[in-house]
């Protein structure tokens, strides 16, 4: 048999590459780093446009939306960095953060709006 | 329970032959499982070797989820292939491929040598700081061995790192086992080495952007995650002068030798000092021009003077409810005259002939507040505030409700009194 040197390794595979049931086994911690990336690019598309385009409602809750979005991660980054909540709880703080950011949400909007 | 035990299986493994090169495939086999709680991933790539395709390569050692050779991608979620029964994988078809991140030798067989650097990089070895002849006891109950608590059951099968991205994006990232490793000695008061260890730490522990892949997959339930916050923490109270300490416990510091005074040196100084005494005079010099200059301004009564918006006649006949008219005045602001040419809104009440004149800058951070005939409405475009015809807040930000000019009646003219 014909040694095998280290010029013949296939280079890496990466997240996702030739793994059809990667996005299927994605769990609630990875998504939620990337929706906040996502969310902060969404804010700076609809902070443009709620500049030019004035007094949409549509638009303006879309900001409102993605604001709340990315907060709500931002605070739960926060409490688990500085160790205020256990890493173990960090779906549901998760879920109940979503909540709170929701209420606050239509708080914001049907209330002081 | 179904009194399903078992059925047929479809299985995709991935391929790659150093001989041949390339991108690498994946090949599809068929199997007849008995009992389906019964299969281990490993067990059907024993059988695929055996029965359909000797050339498979894969790698194992304990087959009790001791050793950590058998990490690979078991349908998108990295496992061990020993530890991962067929019953659990709720796919028709099961998908198995290398681990990420490091290069593929062949098949579900990986290179870890990029593991093992990075492992050795983050210092795993323990260091006693005291010479003694017997065992120190870290006591079960102790604060010290419960902030380890699992995390020494490590078993290195390279899993943490293929799931985490952020392993792949900065080269230089410990990764999530080297970090666990680093975290079961940092908090161990018996370490000798513990600055160093922290300095190596530190290093590349910022890299971490919670996203739990690590804690998702590992097979020992470690969560390296739960270590790298813990390595931040211990950061933020003894990362302060840890350069300081690490320099300066091999040998006590010299004192620095006196200064000679060298024309040269005294020079130098001279220049320096006068550089320094040169800007604090030319700092206090533009503060206190800035501080008079802001400050005379709120003393000062501004001069203010009658502005002419023209025949109100002509602005009583003009559509709609509120007439928008530009005033032109000159603004004495310091040394500069400043010519204004700004909208003033004039409300018009034609039954009562009474009129208000609004000024357009919002209450909240001025922008030019508009009429908007339709709504009926001021409407400030910046945030949203909207006011009534009356000029009172409707919605939005402002905090307080439009301002109103003085108003008189000159020859004819509507004149308002600037602001
Ligand atoms: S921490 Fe867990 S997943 Fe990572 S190498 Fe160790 S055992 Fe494997
Ligand atoms: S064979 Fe040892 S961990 Fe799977």
């Amino acid at each position: 048999m014909a040694s095998v040197n280290k010029f013949d390794y296939r280079q890496p595979l990466h997240r996702g590459v030739l793994d059809p049931n990667r996005v299927r086994a994605t769990q609630a911690g990875m998504w939620a780093w990337l929706w906040q990336r996502i969310s902060a690019l969404a804010i700076l598309v609809f902070l443009v446009l709620h500049l030019t385009l004035t007094y949409r409602p549509l638009l303006q809750f879309c900001l409102l939306f993605t604001v709340s979005f990315h907060a709500v991660l931002g605070l739960r980054v926060i409490l688990i960095d500085f160790g205020l909540v256990h890493v173990r709880y960090q779906k549901a703080l998760l879920a109940g953060l979503s909540v709170l950011g929701l209420v606050m949400l239509a708080i914001v909007w049907f209330g002081i709006y | 329970m179904t009194d399903v035990k078992g059925g047929q299986k479809t299985f995709k493994v991935f391929r790659y032959d150093p001989a041949k090169g390339g991108q690498g495939h994946f090949d599809t086999f068929v199997l007849d499982i008995e009992d389906y709680y019964a299969t281990t991933i490993l067990d059907v790539l024993f059988r695929i070797q055996r029965e359909q395709d000797q050339s498979l390569a894969f790698r194992y050692a304990c087959r009790v989820a001791m050793c950590g050779s058998c990490g690979m991608v078991i349908n998108g979620k990295e496992g061990l292939a020993c530890k991962n029964v067929v019953g659990d994988l709720r796919t028709d078809v099961i998908t198995l491929r290398p681990l990420n991140h490091f290069p593929v030798v062949k098949d579900l067989t990986v290179d870890m040598e990029p593991f093992f650097k990075k492992y050795e990089d983050s210092m795993p070895y323990f260091e006693p700081a005291q010479e003694l002849q017997e065992p120190a006891v870290v006591r079960p109950d102790t604060w010290e061995r419960k902030a380890i608590d699992m995390a020494t059951d490590c078993i290195a099968c390279g899993c943490c790192v293929s799931s985490c991205t952020m392993a792949f994006w900065h080269k230089d990232y410990l990764g999530p086992a080297g970090l666990n490793r680093s975290m079961t000695l940092l908090a161990d008061s018996r370490d000798g080495l513990h600055d160093e260890r922290l300095a190596a730490a530190m290093e590349s522990c910022y890299n971490c952007r919670l996203e739990f892949n690590c804690t998702e997959v590992c097979p020992k339930n470690i969560s390296p995650t739960r270590a790298i916050k813990y390595i931040h923490r211990m950061a933020v109270r003894q990362g302060p002068g840890l350069a300081d300490r690490l320099t300066s416990t091999p040998e006590p510091k010299a004192l620095p030798a006196p200064e000679p005074l060298t024309p040269a040196m005294s020079r130098r100084r001279f220049l320096s000092r006068s550089a320094i005494g040169l800007g604090a005079v030319a700092g206090v010099a533009i503060g206190g021009m800035v501080t008079v200059s802001a400050i005379s301004a709120a003393f000062k009564e501004p001069e203010r003077k009658w502005v002419s918006l023209g025949p109100l006649e002509k602005i009583m006949d003009s559509p709609g409810e509120v007439a928008t008219i530009y005033a032109n005045y000159q603004l004495a602001d310091g040394f500069y005259k400043r010519d204004e040419h700004k909208p003033v809104l004039v409300s018009l009440n034609r039954e009562k002939n009474r009129i208000i004149a609004f000024n357009s800058r919002c209450t909240h951070l001025g922008c030019t507040v508009h009429w908007d005939e339709k709504k009926k409405l001021f409407m400030c475009a910046c945030h949203g505030g909207t006011f009534f015809p009356d000029g009172v807040v409707k919605s939005g930000p402002p905090p307080r409700p439009l301002e109103r000019y003085k108003t008189q009646v000159k020859n004819g003219n509507l004149l308002v009194l600037e602001a």
